[in-house]
């Protein structure tokens, strides 16, 4: 291959692609950003999974997160999971909790880590969910797969409500069993959209989100590589600015001298309509890879030469905005915002590198 | 029974999450919080109102330091011959509305016990 796959692949540890199988689901909750539904029945053909994610594993991707609608509907995720295993993909996945029961026992026990994903405590969650009971169903199934022995994490989606519960929830889902705890506010994204404006995180309630983060990491004794780990997908700008160079393989490839995908594209999502879609399920169409239906090798060639320049300079001005920045962002949702500003259609496809080194702040 | 840190710091986390503190507060706290070039390290309580540790692999700029208001204390402990290219940062921030109250509500709490 062209280069290591252990380099640093944008903010991410890992070279991720999340799958979204389906878009059916048991809940249609308020906020959901894919707009997950019980009446939805579309879904992608297994053989084209198992197909382009063999490619993918061959451009170094090594995790894959599976999300949906709710996966446990999924007819062929057990194959899915088996597939993705034996071409060397650690498999993980995100759960609203409510399905699991024995008849999962063998999938489930191939899962490298899954999670359950939160809402708030009781009232919020119910609410947000648009059904009773869903709460404590949840939080009795992270109990039972903690005992169990299956590695367990909550996925915490913050509304402005679900904020001032977050250190009781947090709290809550360590007592039972949670061993990891990722926290994002909710993105104006999908069904979003359609919330009380006054629900939806404002930039102030983002800083509030961080710093309740970094009170309750003290609070839970959080130490390096110690048990539970708190994750929050809000991290002040200028932290993520001194990273930068980790976008360099993106930003300095080329046609001529391609890397592979996960070098350039971290994380990679499939969508539950099949598109390859770069950083985020709500970027921008523009932006598309292409499907796993019709990719290829030869079809990367094409996006190397054509779609590339446009997700370079796309990175290339959303990392700008973070040079001068006193806010925290969330990341994905700062690309996500950008991708769909109306003249990415027009821009001229040419790359813009941003500075290397930060220049001195003026007197 | 004195308060532990956990009773402390889960004051704070309690306080920063309710909407009592207001945006300004929040808003001002942040715009202090993050310092050029230094990644925070830890965030507890304490009787200016929060108090920071940072930690670099650079000797800190300290104007970006003295440059910022309503810093009531900080200090620069450099590892010396144990690393010499690490910087522990510790910086007190006068939070009016925290200060001292973290305290008093955990101690509050140690007594009832």
């Amino acid at each position: 291959m062209h280069e290591s796959f252990d380099t640093p692949s944008g903010f991410l540890p890992e070279r991720i692609v999340h799958l979204h199988p389906t878009t059916r689901c048991n809940l249609a909750c308020r906020h959901c950003y894919s707009e997950s539904a019980p009446e939805l029945r579309d879904a992608l053909h297994v053989k084209d999974i198992v197909r382009v994610l063999t490619l993918l594993r061959g451009e170094g991707y090594r995790q894959l997160s599976i999300s949906g609608g709710e996966p446990l509907m999924y007819a062929e995720l057990p194959t899915v999971v088996r597939e993705a295993h034996a071409l060397g993909f650690r498999v993980t996945m995100i759960s609203n909790g409510l399905l699991v029961s024995s008849r999962h026992d063998t999938v489930l026990s191939q899962l490298d880590g899954m999670a359950i994903s939160f809402d708030g405590l009781q009232a919020t969650h119910d609410e947000m969910r648009g059904r009773s009971g869903v709460f404590v169903r949840a939080l009795s199934t992270l109990q039972a797969l903690s005992s169990a022995g299956i590695p367990i994490a909550a996925a915490v989606s913050v509304t402005r409500p679900a904020l001032t519960e977050l250190p009781d929830l947090v709290e809550l889902l360590v007592e039972h069993g949670a061993q990891a705890v990722q926290v994002r506010p909710v993105a104006n994204a999908g069904r979003a959209q359609t919330l009380d404006g006054t629900l939806l995180p404002r930039d102030v309630d983002r800083l509030r989100l961080f710093l309740v983060m970094q009170a309750l990491a003290q609070e839970l004794g959080q130490r390096p590589g110690s048990s539970p780990r708190l994750h929050c997908d809000v991290v002040p700008a200028a932290a993520l600015w001194r990273q930068r160079t980790q976008y360099a393989s993106l930003l300095n490839a080329s046609a001529d001298q391609p890397a592979p995908l996960s070098a350039l594209v971290n994380p990679l999502v499939i969508t539950d309509r099949g598109m390859l879609r770069p950083l985020a399920f709500d970027m921008a169409p523009a932006f598309d890879i292409g499907t796993v239906e019709n990719w290829s090798p030869e079809s990367l060639v094409r996006y190397h030469e054509q779609g590339l320049p446009l997700l370079q300079q796309l990175i290339s001005t959303a990392l700008s905005t973070l040079q001068w920045s006193d806010d925290v962002v969330d990341w994905f949702d700062v690309c996500a915002r950008h991708s769909q500003a109306p003249e990415w259609n027009t821009v001229p496809r040419v790359m813009k590198t941003p500075p290397l080194e930060r220049p001195a702040r003026l007197a | 029974m004195p308060p532990s840190s956990k009773d402390i710091t889960v004051s704070l986390s309690r306080q920063l999450a309710n909407y009592k503190l207001s945006d300004a507060v929040v808003k001002s706290l942040g715009e202090r919080l993050f310092i050029e070039g230094l990644d925070i390290g830890r965030f507890n309580p304490c009787i200016y109102g929060i108090c920071a540790d940072y930690f670099s692999d650079k000797m800190p700029n300290l104007r970006t330091i003295t440059a910022k208001d309503q810093i009531s204390h900080w200090e620069v402990f450099p590892y010396g011959i144990i690393d010499w290219d690490h910087f522990h940062i510790k910086v007190a921030f006068n939070v009016d509305e925290l200060g001292g109250r973290a305290f008093d509500q955990a101690f509050d709490r140690g007594f009832q016990r």
